[in-house]
């Protein structure tokens, strides 16, 4: 190729990078997104071929591995229902609180949902690390801010904006640029379980309410009350929260997430576990806790979107069957 | 060099990279075989055919990582084009400047190189993440934590990509003929190097 001996149209090359490496990312928005497409189109039957060999090779870890195939489906189904009984329980606190201060009441997002599989073709190895490649976009309906999840109600993170057609991006929710995330603390009872009544708050109160717990959800629980938290995405999995001294957390208590911030299909879905809980040195009045995503999002072969319907009920599940 | 077997073997290189690589993950860290393929590419094509490679392999790289942008409600993806083609153009140099006092023609100089490459193009990709998150990006391009931390991680990676060079490494030495490189012919010596128009 004669261009490659000169060295003037080298020069221009590196210097155009160069400018373009400088330009923010707005002056590229318009137009990187579609050569993205075009040039990741004729890798995608090979990548889609290599996954499904690296996941022979190194089975993905998911939920309830391991176990028959119908016993699998009906736990997952189980944790569906919980999930989705979880986020009723948190609407109906919600609701119960709004109606206390009807000055902040605002109408409900009437938002459905419905699932959607995926197939992770793409894990971020390299630099900017993290994004998940899913085989879904746009044309399956899949739209930004739709709540991933595996084995029926464990968030592992949210759809980034920018998806083409066939290709969306999941933020997982270990990763910092996912932002804060509101939680609560679900602490198991006597029995083993746990019981996601109240506990939210309305959205947009963020770190004045951490550590806050509910009295009327500690005469529900009989034991112990659900403490909100702000988490803050560490990677490798974990995320870390303050609370107040006297909040009643313990490791192995489930977190799930209850951020307005999120699609209303994502609330109530199971973040992980506390793993553990100190004393902050830097604030002798405040805690801190570690939580564990119970799902490693980089080793997960198959995903759930959780795609938003309109016109259904909160929480209703469409008709329309996983692809 | 021959472009006909170059781009082939990037789409396979960068495939496997994408979808397969993650299969041999170690506490986070998955190596990575494009930089074995850069550093082997500059240890043979003349240096003109080297940086071009480098460019290719850049952009394509900056098509399968996209950033992290402001969007309206959730962040959004962003392909950013231009970082990854001045790291690789980094990696590609280095290996450039070094090829002359290696002995090519083995394996572990492959490898070695491939630390080379990937260190370098590593920190060229770092540094101007760096400059850029001072102004234009609201989250620097290499994701969450400092870029000392990333600097450390990616010396991990590019270790790793080393080690696991090693095999495949046997394998391009074997198909050399078959690129068509300036300065590998048969026992090449320096003082008869080759012209070769097309390359």
């Amino acid at each position: 190729m004669p261009f490659v001996s000169s060295r003037r149209i080298l020069v221009i090359a590196l210097a155009g990078a160069a400018l373009l490496s400088a330009l923010p990312q707005s002056f590229q928005t318009s137009w990187s997104g579609t050569l993205a497409t075009v040039l990741w189109a004729p890798l995608v039957p090979g990548a889609s071929a290599l996954a499904w060999v690296r996941d022979r090779i190194r089975a993905p870890a998911e939920p309830y591995q391991g176990l028959p195939e119908e016993l699998r489906t009906t736990r997952e189904g189980r944790d569906q229902l919980q999930g989705e009984l979880d986020a009723a329980q948190l609407r109906v606190g919600q609701l119960e609180r709004e109606l206390g201060e009807l000055s902040g009441y605002r109408p409900a997002d009437r938002a459905g949902w419905q699932p959607r599989l995926a197939t992770v073709i793409e894990r971020g190895a390299g630099r900017p690390a993290g994004l998940l490649g899913i085989d879904v976009g746009t044309a399956q309906g899949i739209g930004e801010g739709d709540p991933v999840v595996v084995g029926g109600n464990q968030i592992i993170g949210m759809i980034a904006a920018g998806g083409a057609e066939n290709r969306s991006w999941v933020i997982p929710l270990d990763d910092r640029r996912c932002g804060r995330i509101d939680a609560i603390v679900l602490p198991e009872t006597a029995d083993g379980s746990s019981d996601a009544s109240g506990g939210t708050g309305a959205g947009g109160k963020k770190a004045d309410k951490a550590g806050r717990a509910d009295k009327s959800d500690k005469a529900r629980n009989g034991t112990r009350a659900t403490v909100l938290v702000q988490l803050v995405p560490q990677g490798n999995r974990t995320l870390v929260g303050e609370l107040e001294s006297p909040a009643d957390v313990k490791p192995g208590d489930s977190v799930l997430l209850s951020d307005a911030a999120w699609r209303p299909a994502a609330q109530g879905m199971r973040i992980g576990v506390v793993e553990s809980e100190g004393a902050l040195d830097a604030n002798p009045l405040r805690r801190r806790i570690t939580v564990r995503m119970e799902s490693d999002p980089l080793r997960v072969a198959r995903v759930v979107v959780k795609v938003r319907v309109s016109g259904q009920g909160q929480g209703t599940r469409g008709t329309g069957a996983a692809k | 060099m021959r472009w006909w077997v170059f781009i082939p073997v990037l789409a396979l290189v960068l495939t496997m990279d994408a979808a397969f690589m993650p299969a041999f993950a170690i506490g986070g860290h998955v190596p990575q075989l494009w930089p074995l393929l850069l550093a082997f590419v500059a240890l043979y094509a003349s240096r003109g055919a080297a940086l071009w490679a480098a460019m290719i392999v850049g952009i394509w790289l900056d098509a399968m990582h996209p950033a992290l942008g402001v969007g309206a409600e959730t962040p959004r993806a962003v392909t950013v084009f231009g970082p990854h083609v001045l790291a690789c153009a980094a990696g590609a140099w280095c290996v450039l400047e070094t090829r002359t006092w290696l002995y090519r023609r083995n394996v572990l100089t492959v490898a070695f190189s491939t630390f080379n490459c990937a260190l370098l193009a590593s920190l060229a990709f770092i540094a101007i993440a760096g400059i850029r998150a001072a102004y234009a990006d609201p989250s620097p391009l290499w994701g969450g934590g400092s870029g000392a931390a990333a600097v450390g991680s990616d010396v991990v990676d590019a270790l790793y990509s080393a080690v696991i060079a090693i095999l495949p490494a046997w394998g391009l030495q074997s198909t050399l003929t078959v690129w068509g490189f300036a300065t590998a012919g048969p026992r090449f010596a320096g003082g008869n190097r080759m012209y070769r128009g097309n390359d």
